[in-house]
């Protein structure tokens, strides 16, 4: 039985475990905070294309996706809305037409897969929109975004006040405050004998991302039957309460699985083994007061880029892969490394760790740095995500990648 | 376009301008003053908030330490509730010269600056961050002063006594007739609108721009301007203002303000007002520099930074270029005098510490020309106080802490600053239209903590979406966000580097918020 660890627990990390044990591997999982899923919009996307599948043919050489190839990326992508079906929490899309929703902003943000809860917002479908406003919640203000969907095109019928029972009073409540409020039965058959008359002739209703998290589906569900309504949600302000259910979700599945889950725990380094350096023999782990070797036949990075830590800028000039100190190649200058404006394509987004189309890391001679080590996730270079609309799908392709290549 | 006439027109809404508008204001005399964009927003809202002591340039400058010293103990009178009262602290590190410290007392003493060395021990005592091997250390009358607080109180005080402020008013011409100026022409920038002003007397208190002005009015004036880059730190680090006991250079300073640590400060020659990069150079240097008095500075995080432009007089027979080297006192000009041109006064250099000072003796001559026999009274009248109190670290937290929450608008919008929805509702509520996201930072400190505004940037806007009736467009957010973005750039390493992938985040991958969103569908 290969023994793998994966280091990481976010969206890559949590997903490659599954896939890893699924595969009949023993595995071990090793992860320090959180990943990034909490502060993301819960949806998967590909490209920031009406029709991806037509434009990932055309990206660079070094380009995640094609490094880790379209198969991949398409076997990753129905093997996680396998995963997420079978948790009851449905995905919903196609590569060949994207999903149009709108934002909290009232823009219009494309992505390739949603949870159905929020690909039922999508702007392709006719059904008029009527708006939800949770008084007092500030992370959501509905008649903003009416306002501004009208400049790119979308009417939206009207906002209703949607009153809630004792809503979270607190100076700083979060959407997770509003998403246990959903979680109790009792408080939604109130809420609904509220909302039920202020309702009539409402077809689409969109509310804040906020209903419910860990029963999520059944909350929908509940509404919409009793309501009479489709309802569907919005992402809002990190926490995301979307994002919270997916690593619910495959955080259960992994344990379920037997993966060996070890939180709160930094790796610290790696051990050489016998073969002049050219495999990594297992790990060194960092807990409280002492350090633990953990020996693997594979290691994983899954690690992260700047947000999560797995990439580290440095006020020397210097970009830092922070657990193995992998090289990364990056301008030698640090005022070349961010753009003039939040929303330009960034030198420093696109940097990381290179590795070949088997996920290996690469020295600078563009060699394999060790036979049985492989990077998959935020950490790889060639893409700037947040400009490209890339990140999920990223993670997704090059973590089946990679845990195909280690276990093959 | 519509026509007005005043006796005292005043170009520029720094504290110069202010003060002089308010000292003229209070003489009883009639006073316009016009800003090009918002009060405070050039030099006097771009430096690192210290009430100058006087000690920094006991050696360097005397005219200046005097009048920063006699000022000092003014305006603690008269505006003291925009003056945190901070002390402050010279000390010697191991790489300042040995000599220094003896000279420079009997500096202070000779010009009056109250300085009282202290123990090491009890300079640890109270700045427990400080360098151990610090050999002296000395106590003088150094605080932090809120330039924004000020600007905002002498607006109040200017239009109590019948003074008109408008913002966002440009200058576009001067008008001479016969070797007088006698009219200004100017553009209303919110509404593109016109307006003719014609004054008994121009005063060019316009800071870095002031060149551009006397251009307009077709007269020399030798004016210098130095850079100085700032950087604050994400946390307050000390609660004494902390300088190096040595002549004046980069790096010299660490200043208190509010909830971060402000390092100051470099001196670089350059040619125009609008020259405020920060270079990586000028910030590395400051963190080391400011590493010798905090051990471990150099490590810890940098917030932002930003940089100011110092407006300096250099008369023709200076011939020095750099503008370290320069004289920090003020300088009142008669063109009259010096080119003959009448009606017309620039006002430049000086200080924030002296702007009081600046505006008396410009009132001074202003009334002489006008032949009216008015004394100043700046130096006895206190400022108006709205607030009641200065705002301390504590005061917003003490505030909330006390109130009940009541609704919605007790909801905090601004996590790091602890900024309410109902301050920025009553923010909106009395501006007027017109108002911009960095205009409510700068009145109540919105966006300015350690997540440089991912969170509050969206909800601001929102809440001053709602507020208004026009349909909202994205620039004011764009504009902000490219300000905020603007100034943590030189600092993009480590956590705040962080931080900006967060924020793009928030504003890319979540709300498609990039400037063209509006015409996807």
């Amino acid at each position: 039985m290969t023994h793998i660890i994966i280091i990481g627990g976010g969206l890559t990390g949590l997903y490659a475990s599954i896939i890893a044990v699924d595969r009949a591997a023993k595995v071990t999982t090793v992860f320090q905070g959180r990943g990034g899923l909490s502060l993301s919009h819960g949806c998967i996307d590909v490209l920031d294309r009406s029709a991806p599948s037509r434009s990932l043919a055309r990206l660079s050489d070094h380009h995640p996706y094609k490094l880790s190839g379209i198969a991949n990326l398409k076997d990753a992508l129905s093997k996680f809305r396998e995963l997420m079906l079978h948790a009851g929490y449905p995905f919903t899309g196609k590569l060949s037409k994207s999903i149009s929703i709108l934002t909290a902003l009232g823009s219009i943000k494309r992505t390739s897969f949603a949870p159905s809860g929020i690909a039922r917002g999508d702007l392709n479908s006719c059904e008029p929109i009527v708006l939800g406003h949770f008084s007092g919640f500030r992370d959501f203000y509905p008649k903003m975004i009416q306002k501004r969907a009208l400049k790119s095109g979308v009417k939206i019928a009207k906002v209703i006040d949607l009153p809630l029972l004792e809503p979270p009073v607190l100076r700083a409540a979060y959407s997770t405050d509003y998403a246990l409020r959903f979680e109790d039965s009792g408080w939604r058959e109130e809420i609904i004998r509220m909302w039920r008359p202020l309702l009539p002739g409402v077809k689409r209703l969109g509310l804040p991302a906020v209903l419910g998290i860990q029963n999520h589906c059944e909350i929908l569900e509940e509404l919409e039957d009793s309501l009479g309504v489709d309802i569907f949600e919005i992402p809002s302000l990190p926490p995301s309460v979307p994002g919270l259910r997916i690593e619910r979700i495959l955080l259960r599945q992994a344990q379920t699985l037997g993966v060996n889950i070890i939180e709160g725990v930094g790796v610290i380094g790696r051990i050489d083994g016998r073969s002049r350096g050219k495999r990594v023999a297992g790990v060194v782990l960092h807990s409280t007061g002492r350090t633990i070797q953990l020996d693997a036949d594979a290691v994983l990075l899954a690690t992260g880029g700047f947000l999560n830590g797995g990439l580290v800028a440095q006020q020397d000039h210097r970009i830092r892969e922070s657990v193995f100190d992998l090289p990364v190649l990056h301008p030698t200058n640090r005022s070349d490394w961010v753009g003039l404006s939040l929303f330009h394509r960034q030198e420093y987004a696109s940097t990381g760790v290179f590795v070949n189309s088997r996920m290996q890391p690469l020295g600078l001679d563009e060699k394999p740095m060790f036979k049985n080590l492989y990077a998959a996730g935020g950490l790889l270079a060639g893409s700037d995500r947040s400009i490209e609309g890339s990140r999920q799908g990223i993670d997704l392709a090059t973590a089946y990648c990679a845990v195909n290549e280690a276990l093959r | 376009m519509s026509s007005l006439s005043t006796q005292v027109l005043v170009i520029g809404g720094g504290a110069t301008g202010l003060g002089i508008a308010w000292d003229a204001a209070l003489r009883g005399l009639k006073v316009v003053l016009i800003e090009q964009s918002d009060i405070g927003q050039g030099t006097s809202g771009r430096h690192h908030g210290l009430l100058h002591s006087g000690g920094r340039y006991a050696l360097s400058d005397p005219v200046s330490a005097r009048d920063c010293a006699s000022e000092n103990r003014i305006l603690r009178e008269i505006a003291a509730h925009t003056i945190e009262d901070t002390g402050g602290l010279f000390v010697a590190t191991p790489a300042d010269p040995v000599d220094y410290p003896d000279r420079w007392l009997s500096a202070c003493s000779h010009l009056n600056i109250p300085t009282e060395e202290i123990s090491l021990s009890a300079m640890l005592e109270r700045e427990p961050l400080l360098n151990p091997r610090i050999s002296r250390s000395f106590l003088v009358q150094d605080a932090s002063i809120d330039s924004f607080d000020l600007a905002h109180v002498l607006v109040s005080g200017i239009e109590e006594h019948g003074g008109v402020v408008l913002l966002r008013h440009q200058l576009e011409s001067l008008i001479i007739d016969q070797d007088r100026l006698v009219e200004a022409k100017i553009r209303n920038r919110l509404n593109g609108k016109s307006l003719s002003l014609s004054a008994n007397l121009f005063i060019n208190a316009a800071g870095p721009w002031a060149k551009t002005i006397t251009t307009m009015a077709g007269v020399e004036l030798p004016l210098a301007l130095g850079k100085g880059t700032l950087v604050a730190m994400s946390r307050r680090l000390v609660n004494t203002v902390v300088n190096r006991c040595k002549p004046p250079s980069d790096g010299d300073i660490i200043v208190p303000v509010g909830t971060v640590a402000i390092l100051g400060t470099t001196d670089i020659p350059v040619k125009e007002p609008t020259s405020l990069d920060v270079e990586p150079w000028e910030v590395d240097l400051l963190l080391a520099e400011g590493d010798l008095l905090l051990p471990g500075l150099r490590d810890s995080r940098p917030l932002r930074t930003w940089a100011g432009i110092r407006p300096l007089y250099r008369p023709a027979e200076n011939g020095n270029t750099q503008t370290r080297a320069l004289l920090r006192s003020h300088v009142i000009l008669d063109h009259e005098e010096s080119d003959g041109l009448q009606c017309f006064i620039s006002v430049i250099g000086g200080k924030l510490t002296t702007f009081r000072l600046m505006a008396e003796e410009t009132v001074d001559l202003i009334c002489d020309k006008l032949e009216i026999d008015q004394k100043c009274s700046t130096a006895s009248t206190p400022l108006p106080n709205e607030s009641g109190h200065f705002y301390s670290l504590t005061s917003r937290l003490e505030k909330l802490e006390r109130q009940p929450l009541h609704a919605s608008t007790d909801q905090i919008v601004c996590e790091c600053e602890l900024v309410t929805r109902g301050d920025i509702e009553f923010a909106l509520d009395k501006s007027v239209t017109g108002t911009e996201l960095d205009d409510l930072r700068r009145d109540l400190r919105m966006g300015m903590g350690p997540c440089q505004a991912g969170f509050c940037a969206y909800r601001t806007y929102a809440i001053s979406s709602e507020h208004s009736s026009s349909p909202p467009s994205l620039n004011g957010l764009h504009n902000f966000l490219y300000e905020r973005w603007k100034g943590i750039r030189p600092v993009a390493w480590g956590s705040t580097l962080q931080q900006m992938e967060f924020s793009r985040r928030i504003y890319l991958d979540l709300l498609a918020a990039g400037p063209e969103s509006e015409i996807r569908s």
